[in-house]
């Protein structure tokens, strides 16, 4: 186990170093640089800043330059924002990220294995046809519209009231959480639940639950024990490749909602070109995703006695 | 069935005119076709035919493990020490499956849960029947592995379903079945998936097992070798009925039906001296969508005559709890079926039996 978790841990290392090479690379082949702004520059002060920053050295030498800081863990410092260390930035931004998507992934993990083991449970009746229903509604409907719609509703909602039942945007308290991570996770949720219902369908025609009917034991107990732990093996391990599209994705919810997360960074970096900012976020999401499929990898073992011996 | 004349006490198990049906798209299918028959403490009751007779869902049926839909009972009775099971899966409010009536299935790689360890498996039961702790349950499913000859139970009880092979996996299905020992126990084609040295295994093992606590055994089988192994009573079913049924003797010294006689015939022997061709029967069954009007045998039976194509026959007494249901026996009918029956054959019935134990003996 201690040596598949290290072998695992070491090919997430290369992983990143990936994504950190082929980030490197893509931009810098895009035309321009984050000195080419829209201000007019001299072409000596442009050379002098380019000296600063050691763009005018050639690319290889960039890089290995670069790959020497990264590997001691300095992500430099922000071509666009005064004195702002790249490290500072994912620290003070990341956790409000990661809370968010977590938050989210918890969500749309309980919702959507709970929504299909119900659709399962109850095929073509009524619970199924509602839920399906939704399900279309959560996967085509992009978030940005489940989050303007959900503002909406909940500004009505605490006008009906004339309490302010939950905050419309803004970040701090856990009532501020609920309706932006609702959001974030709705659309994973939607594809967990239909994950889950046909994994659930299988495993309810399958030789053993018919052996659990054969040996008497009541409703209840065999959903618990028999049909949740196995049905939910497809969900979980897709739950790592999730949990990425969530915490990456949600530069959108974050905008809408306005909370001070990572993902506004990310998308303003690469619009002004700021590389150190680009590669820093980049390569640090990258390293997150990596560690979470092997986090969840890790969990499956734990799950599944099959893959926890080999 | 006939008058429980012979016996004062009723049968542990008495199925009467059981019918099934699944409505497909194609239309509805008659698996089972009013099946009656009696299982007595401490025997062993075999049912044969081939696939798609409808074997296992008489006894699918009786657990309540038919899924309705698409499968709905239309008619009969299960009487289990004279109460209903049918249609119900409780007695007095308690289950009876897994307490009074135990099964074991065909493929023993797919038939347990690959999630849990092997010996939660046995224990579940006695924890849901008895009340059992947790802790007193899993103790007593080391001794039920024991039971079963699964070497080092007390480890092996703590592995899962992947770690076993299929010879052991289907050893702890029987102990599975056999936790909250139950007057019945249902096998369903026990030994198909498994190879033939394992057979014999298992095979022991549940005649061991009948002998020790006197449970009665349903056995499911098209194997006749494994029937003239382990059979008291046999009930030979064609087409979701039963054609015949008698003695073990009576089914293989006897036959009553021109099927068994065709089973029989269609069977492999493996004495080098008998004069034995491999006859296999001739046609398919009859689609049970719209199943005859009359004999359901007749369109592949050699004797068939006009009678049979348009009225079924009634099941005829041949000899005490012997019947079969065929027109030969009417007593219109020249010569009389025993001499017809047995003429047909290469071999002489003895021939068969011999080579059906013989079989079955160098398995083990």
């Amino acid at each position: 186990m201690w040596n598949y978790a290290l072998k695992r841990l070491i090919q997430g290392l290369i992983t990143v170093w990936f994504i950190a090479t082929a980030t490197f690379l893509a931009m810098h082949a895009v035309p321009g640089d984050p000195l080419s702004g829209a201000k007019a520059m001299t072409p000596e002060i442009q050379q002098n800043l380019e000296k600063k920053y050691g763009l005018d050295k050639p690319i290889g030498q960039q890089y290995l330059i670069y790959m020497k800081n990264l590997a001691q863990g300095d992500l430099g410092i922000s071509f666009t924002q005064k004195n702002r260390e790249v490290n500072d930035i994912i620290r003070e931004h990341f956790p409000v990220s990661a809370t968010l998507g977590i938050m989210a992934v918890v969500f749309a993990a309980l919702g959507g294995s709970l929504f299909g083991a119900l659709t399962a449970l109850y095929r073509n009746k009524w619970p199924d046809n509602v839920i399906m229903l939704a399900v279309i509604l959560g996967i085509s409907v992009p978030s940005f519209v489940f989050a303007a719609f959900s503002q909406l509703a909940i500004v009505k909602l605490n006008g009906l009231l004339g309490v302010s039942l939950l905050p419309v945007a803004g970040w701090g308290t856990i009532s501020h959480m609920l309706l932006p991570s609702l959001v974030l996770g709705l659309g994973t949720m939607a594809y967990l639940t239909r994950l889950m219902r046909s994994s659930m369908l299988e495993i309810l025609s399958s030789d053993y639950i018919r052996t659990a009917n054969a040996k008497g034991l009541p409703a209840t107990r065999i959903f618990a024990r028999h049909e949740m732990p196995n049905a939910i093996l497809p969900v979980v391990t897709v739950l790592g490749p999730a949990i990425a599209a969530i915490t990456t994705g949600g530069f959108v919810v974050e905008l809408v909602f306005a909370i001070p997360g990572l993902g506004r960074y990310f998308v303003q970096a690469v619009q002004q070109l700021d590389y150190t900012v680009i590669m820093g976020t980049t390569v640090f999401f990258g390293a997150f995703l990596v560690l979470m499929v092997i986090v969840v990898d890790l969990l499956y073992g734990f799950i599944d006695p099959r893959v926890r011996v080999s | 069935m006939t008058e429980p004349i012979s016996s004062v006490k009723p049968p542990l198990l008495d199925v009467h005119d059981l019918k099934v049906e699944f409505d497909t798209y194609g239309g509805t299918v008659q698996a089972v076709r009013g099946v009656s028959f009696a299982v007595e403490a401490g025997k062993t009751l075999a049912i044969v035919g081939e696939s798609g007779c409808g074997k296992s869902v008489t006894v699918q049926a009786l657990m309540g493990l038919v899924p309705m839909p698409p499968g709905r009972l239309t008619s009969g009775t299960a009487e289990l020490r004279g109460r209903n099971i049918l249609g119900t899966s409780k007695i007095d409010g308690q289950d009876f499956r897994g307490s009074e009536i135990g099964m074991i299935f065909q493929d023993p790689m797919t038939s347990l849960n690959p999630t849990m360890t092997i010996g939660r498996q046995i224990a579940e039961s006695l924890e849901v029947h008895r009340g059992w702790s947790r802790k007193k349950a899993m103790a007593r499913a080391v001794e039920l592995l024991e039971m079963a000859r699964i070497p080092e139970a007390a480890q092996r009880a703590k592995q899962y379903p992947f770690e076993f092979s299929g010879g052991m996996l289907q050893r702890a299905m029987i102990a599975m079945a056999i936790a909250c020992e139950p007057a019945i126990l249902i096998a369903d084609e026990p030994t198909t998936a498994l190879d033939v040295t394992i057979q014999a295994q298992v095979l022991d093992l549940l005649g061991d097992l009948q002998r020790d606590h006197g449970t009665a055994i349903i056995l499911i089988t098209h194997d006749l070798g494994v029937v003239a192994r382990m059979a008291d009573e046999v009930a030979v079913m064609y087409a979701g009925q039963i054609v015949e049924r008698g003695s073990v003797d009576d089914i293989f010294y006897r036959p009553a039906h021109p099927y068994t006689v065709g089973l029989r015939a269609a069977m492999p022997s493996n004495n080098p001296n008998a004069e034995h061709r491999l006859l296999p029967i001739d046609g398919s069954p009859p689609d049970l969508f719209s199943p005859p009007a009359g004999c359901a045998y007749a369109a592949r039976c050699p004797h068939a005559m006009r009678i049979c194509n348009s009225h079924e026959p009634a099941p005829f007494t041949v000899g005490p709890g012997h019947f079969g249901k065929c027109w030969l026996h009417h007593e219109k009918v020249p010569n009389g079926a025993q001499t017809i029956l047995s003429a047909v054959e290469g071999t002489p019935a003895g021939d068969l039996v011999a080579a059906a134990s013989q079989s079955a003996e160098e398995h083990s």
